[in-house]
């Protein structure tokens, strides 16, 4: 109860639920510009946090990822081009269906599977996060360690593109992460006898660099696309249709809390997945690709319902569950707050604002998508290059305001360098990001268990958790070295027989 | 804790950025004094010069604001004070951060360039362990340590932090063999003395009064002068022999170089009577917080002794930078 009261307190006597608002408003505008992805149209709202308390800033910052979520299938549906990588799933029914003159209910479906699911993923992040934090609490420096090297190991194996192309994008983050102080001497490393970046240096700086800078750099190359028809208008799903839309927002609900949960897999992966298995589990599987409203709601679920179940393990444990989130840590920090067990007992009104908070964004999501429609429609008809040019302003202005550091914008210019590089080479970036995030709980526990256990190496094995962790990583890693063998070889037995 | 600050403080915090009521203004030579913090709005810091700028205000008869001159931990802050008007206008609400910053990140304004005036609290730490540890007093800890070399683990937060420093110095006052590990802040320290990586902690009693009258933690010693208002049953470590002085965390306000003395004057009366105030006291009380009035020659020679105990503790141990 205490909990409730607490939630319903931050609501009522905070700007809390203006911040909800606001969020999912900005955030749908935002998700609907292609280019935009959740991350960068989160990423540049962090610096305007700054002078709001954590709580309202918070709300904020989930708010948008809730907004952008469903922004995404916007452009999807009107000119089949996604807004965002979690909406790709969406252009394949849902532009056939705006082709038939039906885009109207493919927005309507849409905006509702994202409430169910949205409010499914709260619900999951309610009844989730507080037992996983009390979970780690049981965890010793080995067992931390370990839980590092597994989220790296799962990330390089299951994000798109080759295992060693993640596996050197993680390490290119974990590079960076010794930049600074060593977390057990305190010495300096890799400072170069700069004092900025003694401390080390930001997550939000690097994030703002290999997402916002390095795709900006990239939307510049690209010819501007079709444009949206204004005379769109959102026709919400008849209750008769709800009758065929129910199982696939289950299947994307379920899917984006077990993939919300698993780091590296995202909202991308889980509308995907949520897709081919509403095709699976249809009745009327021959529509899909066609324009089937099942299409739709499947990915849609999926990808909200994610936008609420990626805190869970953000705030348990402090691994973010996909790159929206590891900008949404990158704040917690800035805003000091440490992710973890002690999150609950420190901060109850973030923690229990935040649920409130995104049970009102989640159902303020309906009335702003209706309400925004026109807008939005608007803006991401703008040329290109006013959008671009205001975006940059917004970086670089943001960016200067953290810390009111100019050598700050130095380092964003470089990482947005660094992430165009990679882009271009198809290299993933999340494990870039989670090298980054990971980098110090990795090395500071590895170095804290071998002090606790006077240098002996064994203290990995001893440790229950521990063992069990590395097992897995081991395997997971093993695993996807052999897996696309054991396909060829499969696939060359079925061909001969 | 945390809760406890925030409830208190919510009231002031619906005066955001308002201007305490104008007492007699023609005694300070100045309408409005601004205090400004490198902390970020609403951190700990922020909460406490909200709370301490109204009786102030009433004391020195003047207008007392708060302002941010955050980032650099203090770099900004002291770069700022040291070109402020030296005419009591302008404060900066200090905590060692500052002086850890000027030693180790060698910024151009250092401590070396702006002046102590006042003190008004002492942050104090306490040593702890978890509730059913077999320690009694911080003595005990000290003793097995001594008597099983190797055996002990004690848990300190920064690599930099005084907290550290403290368990390095008792360390080797004792020859104790024993690792002191260290976490990345205070919650991390905790953490490991709940899960029992660590066998005892050092940290600021106001981070971790919540957890002991939850029960889950049980001080083994307080690391001041004098026993707690608040922990009237726990021995310091002074008493028990574990330390023969001690390094306490404070906070008070610094100005820039040459502030009039007659200035300076009215700023200590004024610091005094802040600390009397019976309204004020009830809610510094729960905060944790041990008066401990300094005027700016005593403060200037704490300071002094502080920036040498902690610079030969950076060398000692080879540390470069928080």
């Amino acid at each position: 109860m205490d909990a409730v009261n607490i939630a319903l307190g931050v609501l009522f006597t905070t700007p809390a639920i203006f911040a909800a608002f606001a969020g999912v408003a900005y955030g749908i505008v935002g998700g609907a510009m292609p280019g935009i992805s959740p991350s960068v149209a989160m990423a540049l709202l962090v610096p305007f946090t700054l002078t709001m308390d954590p709580t309202t800033a918070i709300i904020l910052l989930a708010s948008v990822y809730v907004g952008a979520e469903y922004g995404g299938s916007i452009p999807a549906i009107l000119i089949n081009t996604p807004g965002t990588n979690a909406a790709a799933a969406t252009t394949i029914d849902g532009y056939a269906l705006h082709q038939q003159g039906r885009g109207g209910e493919a927005l309507g479906i849409s905006l509702m599977a994202g409430v169910v699911g949205g409010l499914v993923g709260v619900i999951a992040l309610v009844v989730l996060t507080e037992p996983l934090a009390k979970l780690a609490l049981a965890f010793t420096p080995p067992a931390y360690f370990a839980l590092g090297i597994l989220s790296l190991s799962v990330i390089a194996s299951l994000t798109e593109g080759s295992l060693v192309k993640g596996l050197i994008s993680g390490v290119i983050g974990l590079m960076i992460a010794t930049i600074g102080s060593d977390p057990i001497s305190g010495v300096t490393r890799f400072t170069f006898g700069i004092p900025e970046v003694y401390g080390g240096i930001n997550f939000i700086l690097i994030m703002m660099g290999v997402f916002a800078v390095s795709e900006l750099l990239i939307q510049v190359s690209l010819v501007d696309r079709e444009r949206a028809g204004r005379d769109t208008r959102i026709k919400l799903p008849s209750l008769k249709s709800w009758k065929r839309l129910w199982l696939p927002v289950s299947v994307g609900s379920g899917m984006g809390i077990f993939e919300g949960i698993t780091p590296g897999g995202g909202g991308a992966v889980a509308s995907f997945l949520s897709y081919n298995e509403a095709k699976r589990w249809s009745r009327h599987p021959e529509e899909f690709g066609k324009g089937s409203i099942e299409g739709i709601a499947a990915p849609e679920a999926a990808n909200n319902t994610v936008a609420g179940t990626a805190l869970i393990p953000t705030l348990s444990f402090g691994i973010p569950g996909s790159n929206s989130t590891a900008v949404l840590l990158g704040a917690l920090l800035v805003h000091g707050m440490q992710p973890g067990p002690m999150l609950f007992t420190q901060n109850p009104d973030v923690m229990y604002g935040l649920y409130g908070g995104l049970f009102v964004a989640n159902i303020a999501q309906l009335a702003i998508g209706m309400l925004i429609m026109t807008p939005c429609i608007w803006l991401v008809n703008r040329p290109k290059r006013y959008r671009l040019a205001i975006i940059y302003a917004l970086v670089f202005s943001g960016v200067y305001s953290i810390d009111n550091s100019a050598f700050d914008l130095i380092i964003v210019l470089m990482a947005g360098v660094l992430g165009y590089v990679m882009k271009l080479l198809k290299f993933p970036m999340l494990p870039l990001v989670l090298g980054l995030m990971l980098g110090y709980m990795v090395e500071a526990n590895f170095r804290r268990s071998l002090m606790v256990s006077s240098g002996d190496p064994i203290i990995f094995f001893q440790d229950p958790i521990s063992l069990g962790l590395l097992v897995l990583s081991g395997l997971m890693i093993f695993g996807s070295a052999i897996w696309p063998a054991l396909k060829k070889l499969y696939r060359q037995r079925t061909a001969a027989s | 804790m945390r809760q406890v600050v925030r409830n208190t403080l919510s009231a002031v915090a619906l005066s955001l950025f308002a201007i305490a009521p104008a007492a007699a203004q023609e005694a300070y030579p100045v309408d409005t004094v601004t205090i400004y913090t490198h902390s970020k709005p609403g951190s700990g810091s922020d909460l406490f010069l909200r709370a301490i700028s109204a009786p102030l205000a009433k004391y020195l008869g003047a207008n007392v604001i708060v302002d941010y001159w955050a980032g650099g931990s203090g770099a900004k802050a002291m770069a700022n004070l040291a070109v402020a008007p030296a005419d009591g206008s302008a404060f900066y609400a200090t905590t060692p951060t500052h002086i850890t910053t000027s030693l180790l990140s060698k910024p151009d304004k250092t401590y070396k360039d702006i002046d102590y005036i006042v003190n008004f609290f002492y942050d104090p730490e306490i040593f702890y362990a978890k509730a059913d540890s077999p320690f009694k007093t911080i003595k005990d800890a000290v003793d097995f340590a001594v008597a099983n070399p190797g055996k002990a683990k004690w848990g300190g937060a920064s690599a930099g932090s005084l907290e550290r420093q403290i368990l390095e110095k008792i360390k080797k006052a004792k020859g104790a063999e024993v690792a002191i590990i260290p976490h990345e802040d205070g919650a991390g320290l905790l953490i490991s003395v709940l899960n029992g990586t660590v066998d005892i902690g050092v940290g600021e009693l106001a981070e971790l009064s919540g957890q002991i009258e939850a029960g889950e933690l049980k001080p083994l010693g307080v690391y001041m002068p004098e026993r707690l208002p608040n922990l009237p049953d726990v021995p310091t470590a002074l008493e028990l022999g574990v330390d023969s002085d001690v390094i306490i965390k404070f906070r008070g306000l610094a100005g820039p170089k040459g502030i009039p003395a007659e200035t300076v004057a009215l700023i200590e009366a004024a610091a005094q009577k802040v600390l009397a105030d019976p309204d004020f006291k009830k809610e510094y009380e729960k905060l944790n917080l041990i008066p401990g009035y300094m005027g700016q020659e005593e403060y200037r020679g704490y300071v002094g002794k502080f920036v040498e105990s902690q610079a030969k503790f950076y060398e000692d141990f080879g540390v470069t930078a928080e």
